[in-house]
């Protein structure tokens, strides 16, 4: 009997015909797996809404220290009480540490690793959306956004590297993690095949929920494709698509062109923009905040942001307009006290404790810290003064003047006097330069057009030559390795070099 | 009978456990003879409660008020005598219907039983390394923890108080293991339960044993929670045949001494430093500092404003009794302590019933079960400048007033900014006050089980363990107070409530069966467990309040969604396990074990671990060849080998899951975003730890110098680790099992007792333990991970302080212009850096890093010391435990030392360098030149932070007095007065905790990858307190 009872225990505890699989599968409650997503017609709504959520990131904060602080268009205001600020002064000074092509600076891996969560979330996307069993109209118009998107991502990765791992298809082990480099040709091909099939799937604006990708947005996005690679009569093509498709127009007055915290987002004359919103959703931007100068005590922040709970600024200040950019707007220009405001700072380091500060995106909020107004990346302005661009260097200069003049107008200008292809080239570059300053295209453009070290270079000597006037306080000084990286692209970022056998 | 079990295998709802070995009903019959007898000592004096059991059943009795017992015993039976303080004896029965016996004094411990991982061991025949901790040794420590009173008692085992906060932060680390980003804390197994919750609140006063268990095979029975040692707790049972009452109580108080804070400048001191700021940069001294004189007798010690001496008390009323057929215990419990930092307080009232009743000679059931509540409010007293209150009190100027001309207290202070004041200090005395974080926990703890003995030698016990938590969070923080550095008061008031369900239940079915022939003594154990936990939460924030006396959810004018979640977290195991143990004459040891645990947390493809062990052992001293070595009472010769897991990888790891809340705005409409947020790993499993131990035991002079010795060697492969992905994937990791890290090392303990003789007594317990570990493999492709200011690095120890080697300062211009420099930032008399990679420059990471292995933060051994003296009715005893060789990376520094004076400075800045003429200490750098000069020495991890924390600390001292005469009163009592954290030595200079770390997850300060990071937690008091112990 001993035996037997023995042998049954063994049996009992050997033997597991009962159903220890499904006592043992404990699947996660409060969070979805992929076993279950990426099936109906709200998933893949979802499924793209999220990869517009990285634009938020890159562009506040990060894209205008990369391509307007890293260009003579904004500075910092030194403050000599504070250190870690290397990631944001040397791309004002111009001395980002780079080597190998690769650097350490932490904005520059900010907008690599937002720009390439944009892509994965649209790969994840564009590998499902072919197969999946949902709506026609809602397949084309997620798949034409996504498509969108990832131009949009790989835009940004060749203007600042020229380029990038060329991840096109979801990853879903580790082995699969790291792509091979594509040049900049490479990534600007899939770009142009991108946005040219994301053109034919979305809607125009004024079918599409406003804030999302449109047709024209994704043409506008390929006519910056052209600008940069000169194919000068594609670029026509595309400007002239959206300037006669009849859905833009300028806003009568060049204020309104950007959004408050809650109002006029979208309007007429935007033609993709970044979308923010105040409030405790964390859906807010802040990127105000990194556009002033500091220390601000609370009683002066209010002034420019009219929250009824401030709390002083200190740190040092980014982003703040050079003297450069003031010079540049003509008299009687509109553009000037719309983009450029004064501060008086009591608790300011510098003897002169007045400064300007970007205006353009001052509107006032309810919540400190926290707001809600758009960050735009094509305007209606600027289709024009490509297209004004486009046509000038295919030396049809007689259609190129009235786009110029339509944005000059608005602004309070008389009509442009420059009558030469060269004269008018330059006219344009003055125009983009007042008309687009601190929406982060100074950078690209002065790339974009080849006069990037000519530029910087006068512009480091002026700084050199007088650091007073560019915001440093007496016992601050420019570092003696300022202005001696002048390159047109950034370098690899550091962080992902040591990770990727591929760079 | 087969059939019941037959039953059983089929019917799918019992996996989950139905208590079924019960069904079983085995009658069997053997002739009885009712044996009855006394039980005395040599010395003629009667025992009482002494256990009389058939040997290899259940059954037994206990001897009563007289000594004497009766049972019905089966024929060719053997009885076993047990009795506390005495060595066992066995009777073989015969025909005799009286059985006296006669018990000697056992003055050796080897005989004491020794419970270990489901079951019990004779000492002597234990093979595993295993170490128990009675209740009496520990009983005078006034602390709330269990870990606090292991501190320097275990070798092997590393227990780190690192905050003060009542009732947190016990650091315990077995043999040194670690994990890259799975949990190192041992398994605690309260009465067979493997328990989830918080062992800290678990009242000492409960506990009669303590085993902790360091080997694979000692540990190997728990399987895939077994790799990070096993810490089993018996609480207290009645002793046969006897009932106690016992009342201790004690209270105290506690004090944080002046001697070993961090030191920082006084008011002067500080004004002083700011004024040579200025003189230095050839600038106007501020009026505020132009004569720190002024300060003289104004000095506001924010740190010191925030301790206070606080009160503590302790009540624990124990009631044991087993008689007839029931046994039982209670512990009704009161913990009271005020923290010393103000506002901060420490409840815990807890209730215990173990009961047991024997129902037949064949059954016996039993019940315990644990209520508790803990109620603990703590101010933000830990963490950095957003949370911080202690961090942010010594970084606040000394010159900043604490109370307002009327004697309130101030709101918040700022200098002019042209003081260099570019932070608002809010006052730390009114956060310490007003901001409510509160923590109250209601668990209870519970067991039943039966147990059957069928036939001779076989027991079938079946338990059912619950274990419930409720425990509610609630922080508030008033418009008028804040415990976050650079903030203007009033502050938008903020209220944070948490709520946490927790139910896990356990069900085991055990079989034991021994059997002895001939010499040979064979037992086994086989058994089928489940078990399942699964905890619910919820938090919600909102801010923005009209009243600041109504912190309701309904009086907040927002609901903060960021703040605002729910969450389940859902785990199940289940496991087969089995052992056999077999020595021959008690001279020959052998067992074998093995655990299967199939888990919910690992990955479809690989649900199923299997965890074998073997151990031997040889008791050389029963040897015949001995018997000529009488000096050598005992020696035993151990060898162990085995597998365990670590089964803390997360509960929902291997799923690739998808955020719904990565929400997009369209206009100013809020869409639903969802994105796959990591990648699935249907592979991902355990970490797997081999370990191998060999050990020996030695007594000399009839056990009077006790010796142990183990080396331990294991390799922990198949780590947790979210190897790190390049991110242009999308994802930052990818969750594997990968890598490997070897630790080993060598444990010593003597037990003596040096003077032995009549009134007098005096033992030394000691201990030391050398520990080390090696990074062998990480990913392939990734030779290193870092941590906030560490590195992981294969070929080196984990967890490396990692930064610059900093070299003095720039002392001269030739000097500068001779050295590598930091380009652009670097000049006479800032710090000097060494040129790692020699390329003549100074660079902070990227291709060409100077950056270089700095320190360890782990010891080179620690070790403990315990004295006992005893003459007549006094005793005195003192606890010891050290450290050597281990460093702490002095994080404060980054601000106690920036030289741009924002805030409060460490006195030793007053020796930096200001002139090639007045070059201070060669440490600290000079002021001039503003962040870009100074931020090197800040902002660049280096040596500088690197300090060495090596400790011995003197935890306890008690002096005691013992009444053991009875009188109408009681039977028994003691009084006694302790001083716990008496002293601490050590040359550590970046705060008063040695022991201390911050304890965040991860990569962050103080987590896997950045360990031995001193944040400024609560300091660990001094105590001082009497007690008194009632028998009655």
């Amino acid at each position: 009997m001993k035996k037997s009872i023995i042998f049954s225990i063994a049996l009992s505890l050997g033997a597991f015909s009962c159903k220890t699989d499904e006592f043992l599968t404990v699947t996660p409650e409060t969070a979805l797996s992929s076993a279950t997503f990426f099936k109906t017609e709200s998933d893949f709504i979802q499924a793209v809404n999220a990869a517009y959520v990285p634009l938020r990131a890159l562009h506040n904060g990060n894209s205008h220290l990369l391509a307007e602080q890293h260009s003579d268009n904004a500075r910092y205001v030194r403050n000599v009480l504070f250190g870690a600020t290397e990631n944001q002064s040397n791309l004002a000074d111009f001395n980002v540490p780079t080597a190998n092509g690769i650097t350490t600076n932490g904005n520059v891996l900010t907008a690599y690793r937002q720009n390439y969560l944009i892509i994965a979330r649209t790969n994840q996307v564009l590998s499902l959306i072919d197969a999946a069993t949902i709506p026609d109209a809602t397949k084309k118009n997620v798949k034409g956004q996504a498509l969108f998107l990832r131009a949009l991502a790989y835009l940004e990765i060749a203007r600042y590297f020229n380029r990038g791992p060329l991840q096109l298809t979801p990853v879903s082990a580790r082995s699969e993690a790291a792509a091979a480099l594509g040049t900049g040709e490479q990534l600007y091909a899939q770009i142009i095949k991108d946005a040219t099939e994301a053109i034919s799937l979305l809607p125009a604006k004024s079918a599409q929920e406003a804030g999302r990708a449109t047709s024209g947005s994704a043409r506008a996005l390929l006519a910056n494709v052209f600008m940069i690679q000169k194919k000068w009569t594609d670029a026509e093509t595309q400007l002239r698509a959206i300037v006669t498709s009849g859905e833009y127009s300028l806003m009568p007055n060049y204020a309104d062109a950007f959004s408050t915290s809650t109002g006029n987002k979208n309007t007429k004359e935007s033609v993709f923009e970044v979308q923010y919103l105040e409030g405790s959703q964390g859906l807010n931007g802040t990127f105000l905040y990194g556009m002033l100068p500091y220390p601000m005590a609370a009683n002066e922040l209010v002034t420019i942001t009219g929250t009824s709970n401030p709390q002083p600024l200190s740190g040092e200040g980014n982003n703040i307009p050079t003297p450069d950019l003031i010079e540049a707007y003509e008299t009687g220009d509109k553009r000037k006290d719309a983009t450029i405001g004064l501060i008086t700072l009591s608790g300011a380091l510098h003897a002169n404790k007045t400064f300007p500060y970007a205006k353009k995106y001052a509107k006032p909020h309810s919540l400190h810290n926290n707001h809600g107004m758009n960050w735009p990346i094509y305007r209606y302005s600027e289709v024009l003064l490509f297209l004004a661009e486009a046509l000038i260097e295919q030396n049809k200069l007689t259609e190129a003047v009235p786009f110029l003049n339509q944005v000059r107008t608005r602004a309070g200008l008389a009509n442009t006097t420059a009558a030469t292809q060269s004269a008018l080239r330059d006219a344009v570059y003055q125009e983009r330069r007042v008309e687009l300053a601190f929406e982060s295209k100074r950078l690209h453009d002065l790339v974009r057009t080849g006069r990037l070290a000519t530029v910087i270079k006068a512009y480091g000597d002026r700084v050199k030559a007088d650091k007073f006037r560019y915001y440093f306080p007496e016992s601050g000084f420019v570092p003696s390795d300022a202005f001696t990286n002048i390159t047109p692209y950034y370098g690899l970022p550091a962080a992902e070099a040591d990770l990727s056998p591929n760079f | 009978m087969q059939k019941k079990f037959i039953l059983l295998e089929g019917r799918g709802n019992l996996c989950v456990g139905i208590i079924a070995l019960l069904l079983l009903v085995a009658t069997s019959s053997f002739a009885q003879n009712a044996i009855k007898g006394k039980v005395s000592a040599k010395d003629g004096e009667t025992l009482v409660g002494v256990n009389v059991a058939i040997k290899g059943t259940t059954r037994g009795t206990n001897t009563d008020a007289n000594g004497t017992y009766k049972l019905d015993v089966p024929n060719g039976s053997t009885l076993v005598f047990s009795y506390i303080g005495y060595l066992t004896k066995e009777v073989a029965v015969g025909s005799q219907a009286t059985i006296d016996v006669v018990l000697d004094v056992n003055d050796k411990t080897l005989n004491e039983i020794v419970v270990v991982g489901y079951g019990s061991q004779v000492k002597k025949e234990v093979t595993g390394a295993v170490q128990t901790i009675t209740a009496k040794e520990i009983k005078d420590l006034p602390v709330s923890q269990i870990a606090q009173k292991l501190q320097g008692q275990v070798a092997g085992v590393q227990i780190n108080q690192t905050t003060g906060r009542p009732g947190q932060g016990m650091n315990v680390r077995i043999r040194g293991q670690l994990s890259v980003s799975g949990g190192s804390e041992p398994l605690y197994v309260v009465d067979g339960f493997p328990i989830t919750g918080n062992i800290g609140a678990l009242n000492p006063d409960e506990i009669e044993d303590i085993s902790i268990l360091k080997d694979a095979a000692s540990t190997s029975l728990y399987g895939s929670r077994a790799a990070n040692g096993v810490v089993l707790i018996t609480t207290k049972r009645g002793k046969s045949g006897q009932t106690n009452v016992s009342f201790n109580v004690f209270t105290g108080t506690q004090v944080v001494p002046k001697k070993g804070r961090f030191e920082m400048m006084d008011a002067v001191e500080f004004a002083q430093f700011k004024k040579e700021y200025y003189e230095d940069a050839k600038q106007p001294v501020p009026a505020e500092f132009q004569n720190p004189s002024i300060y003289e007798g104004k000095n506001n010690d924010w740190y010191d404003a925030v301790l206070r001496r606080a009160p503590l008390q302790s009540y624990n009323l124990t009631l044991t009794s087993n008689k007839d057929k029931v046994s039982t215990s209670l512990v009704a419990g009161v913990f009271n302590q005020e923290g010393v930092v103000i506002n901060t307080k420490y409840q815990r009232y807890s209730l215990r019933l173990n009961s047991e009743y024997k129902v037949s000679d064949k059954v016996t059931i039993g019940m315990n079960i644990a209520p508790q509540y803990v109620f603990d409010n703590t101010p933000r007293t830990d963490g950095d400048r957003g949370t911080g209150i202690l961090f942010n009190a010594i970084h606040t100027w000394p010159v900043m007033p604490i109370y307002d001309d009327k004697g309130d207290l101030t709101l918040f202070n700022r200098f002019p900014s042209s003081t260099g004041n570019i932070f608002a200090y809010p006052n730390w005395v009114r956060a310490a006050n007003e901001l409510v974080n509160e923590t109250k926990q209601t668990n209870i703890l519970s067991n039943a089980y039966v147990a059957y003995s069928p036939i001779k030698g076989l027991t079938l016990k079946s338990t059912f363990n619950v274990e419930l938590l409720n425990q509610k969070f609630f922080f508030f923080n008033p418009s008028t107070a804040t415990s976050a550095i650079n903030t203007a008061v009033p502050v938008t008031a903020v209220s944070i409530r948490d709520a946490t369900d927790n139910f896990g239940w356990l069900n085991e079915n055990l079989a034991t069966y021994s059997k002895s022939f001939n010499d040979h003594n064979i037992e086994l154990l086989a058994g089928y467990t489940n078990q399942s936990f699964r905890s619910e939460s919820s938090r919600i924030q909102a801010d923005t309040y009209s009243d600041d006396r109504l912190p309701t959810i309904q009086g907040a004018i927002n609901i903060a969604r960021g703040g605002t979640s729910s969450n389940v977290q859902e785990w199940r195991l289940t496991s087969l396990l089995s052992r056999l143990s077999y020595n021959y004459k008690g001279k020959y040891l052998l067992t074998a074990s093995i655990r299967r645990d199939g888990s919910s947390r690992f990955g479809s493809n690989n649900r199923w671990g299997t965890f074998p062990s073997l151990s031997a052992g040889w008791v050389v001293s029963d040897e015949d060849f001995m018997k000529n070595f009488s000096k050598v009472s005992f020696a035993k010769l151990r060898a162990s080998l085995g597998v365990t897991g670590n089964n803390n990888i997360g509960n929902y790891t291997q799923y690739a899951l998808i955020n719904n809340t990565v929400n997009a705005v369209f206009g100013n409409n809020v869409a639903a975003g969802a994105a796959l947020t990591s990648l699935a790993n249907p592979n991902l499993g355990w970490e797997t730890t081999r370990q191998l131990d060999l050990g020996f035991d030695l007594g000399f002079l009839n056990d009077r110098f006790q010796f142990t010795y183990d080396y331990y060697l294991k390799n922990t492969t198949n780590l947790l680790f979210a190897v790190q992905i390049p991110q242009e994937s999308g994802f930052t990791n990818f969750n594997d099992n990968i890598g490997e890290i070897k630790f080993w090392g060598h444990e010593f303990s003597l037990n003596t007792r040096i003077i032995d003789r009549g009134k007098l007594k005096w033992s030394v317990n000691s201990n030391i333990s050398f520990n080390r570990n090696r990074v062998i493999a990480l990913a392939d492709g990734i030779d290193r991970v870092y941590g906030l200011h560490h590195i992981t690095k294969v070929g080196e120890p984990f967890g490396q302080f990692y930064g610059h080697l900093a070299n003095g300062v720039y002392m001269n211009a030739e000097d500068l212009k001779n050295s590598p420099v930091v380009p652009g930032r670097s000049f006479v008399g800032t710090i000097k850096l060494v040129d790692v990679n020699g390329d003549g420059v100074i660079t902070n990471g990227g291709d060409k890093d100077d950056r270089t292995i700095l320190g360890n933060p782990f010891p080179d051994f620690t070790y403990g010391i315990t004295t006992n003296l005893n003459y007549g009715n006094f005793d005195f005893s003192v606890v010891g435990s050290g450290s050597q060789g281990n460093q702490l990376w002095v994080r404060h520094l980054y601000s106690t030392a920036n030289l741009d004076g924002v805030f409060n400075l460490h006195r030793e800045v007053k020796y930096r360098f200001r002139s090639e003429a007045n070059p201070g200490k060669g440490f600290y750098g000079t002021t001039v030149g503003g962040g870009t000069a100074t931020g090197i020495e800040r902002d660049w991890q280096n040596s500088r932070f690197v300090a060495d924390a090596s400790f011995f600390t003197i935890k306890n001292i008690t002096v005691g007095y013992t009444f053991n005469k009875s009188n109408k009163l009681f039977r028994s009592a003691r009084i006694y007065a302790s001083i716990q954290q008496a002293l601490v030595f050590t040359k550590y200079w970046g705060g008063s905790n040695p022991e201390t770390s911050a304890q965040q997850n991860g990569q962050g300060d103080g987590g896997n990858l950045s360990p031995g990071v001193d944040l400024f937690n609560y300091p660990v008091p001094r105590t001082s307190t009497i007690g008194v112990n009632f028998n009655f």
